[in-house]
């Protein structure tokens, strides 16, 4: 598990990982210390709550980032400014991002069939599924990148910067 | 800009490093243990929040202590702290206003 764990803290930006990796490892190490000393499904809770909290937080950095801002309440506030672009990264982001749901889930159904019975498993139906999710994903983002590229082309995301009564030359 | 009301995890290790400085692992447990248990931070949620903290200088790295890189300590500054009560304060009133209204409502 703290493999996966160092896998996911990649989803960080570099500067978050420098100054929290190390302090991040230590604190989950102690966690999971505490939890193996816990039930199946503690132990199950536990990875599940920090491979969502990686996930989501990895994310949150990157947003912050991309938005320059640093509010307090950042969930509850996401008004766009005139001058944003969509980053290319972000398409890159969200699939690695995908991949880490992806092999965290493998993992909790690796833990499943070791520990119990799997006969009645969801398991079994969920790589179709997440392949057609992923690929539905992908489909999704790339029309969506290119509808954003077309506009950065034609220019018109600029028109929210002309200042009224300004004239052209 | 006005950042209350905090949210829940916020308060809670704000809460949690008003009593003394703390490091990560302990403010986990001290979260843990304040909330009796219902309120279980992911280490992802946990550095995010003292991330944000620490660049609104609501909290400060007590640097005077020689611990080892990963086992650093976090305080509460004058700012966090006042804050704090002012988010405190707000609950206050609210829980208040709670009770008022509902004691009108049974009687």
């Amino acid at each position: 598990m703290t493999l996966l764990y160092r896998f996911l803290l990649y989803l960080y930006p570099p500067s978050h990982r420098r100054e929290y990796a190390e302090e991040m490892i230590a604190v989950f190490r102690d966690a999971q210390a505490d939890v193996r000393r816990g039930g199946f499904r503690e132990r199950i809770s536990f990875r599940t709550r920090e491979t969502v909290g990686l996930l989501t937080g990895g994310l949150q950095e990157h947003l912050r980032i991309f938005s320059g801002r640093s509010p307090m309440n950042s969930f509850t506030r996401c008004d766009m400014r005139p001058e944003f672009r969509f980053p290319k990264s972000t398409v890159l982001l969200m699939s690695v991002i995908f991949g880490g749901v992806i092999v965290a889930m493998r993992e909790a159904s690796a833990v499943q069939a070791k520990y119990g019975s799997a006969s009645d498993s969801m398991w079994h139906t969920f790589p179709g599924f997440a392949g057609w999710t992923f690929a539905f994903a992908l489909v999704t983002v790339a029309i969506v990148w290119v509808i954003l590229f077309a506009l950065g082309r034609t220019g018109v995301h600029r028109l929210a910067n002309i200042q009224p009564g300004l004239k052209q030359k | 800009m006005n950042p209350l009301p905090l949210t829940e995890p916020v308060l809670l290790v704000l809460l949690s490093l008003a009593e003394q400085p703390r490091h990560g692992y302990s403010i986990l447990k001290d979260v843990e243990h304040v909330s009796a248990g219902r309120v279980r931070l992911s280490t992802g949620t946990l550095y995010g929040a003292l991330r944000r903290l620490l660049d609104e200088a609501w909290i400060e790295r007590a640097e005077e202590d020689e611990r080892p890189r990963d086992r650093r300590a976090y305080r509460l500054t004058s700012r966090g702290r006042r804050n704090l009560q002012i988010e405190v304060q707000r609950l206050k009133h609210l829980t208040k206003l709670a009770a008022l209204r509902i004691a009108r409502k049974e009687a």
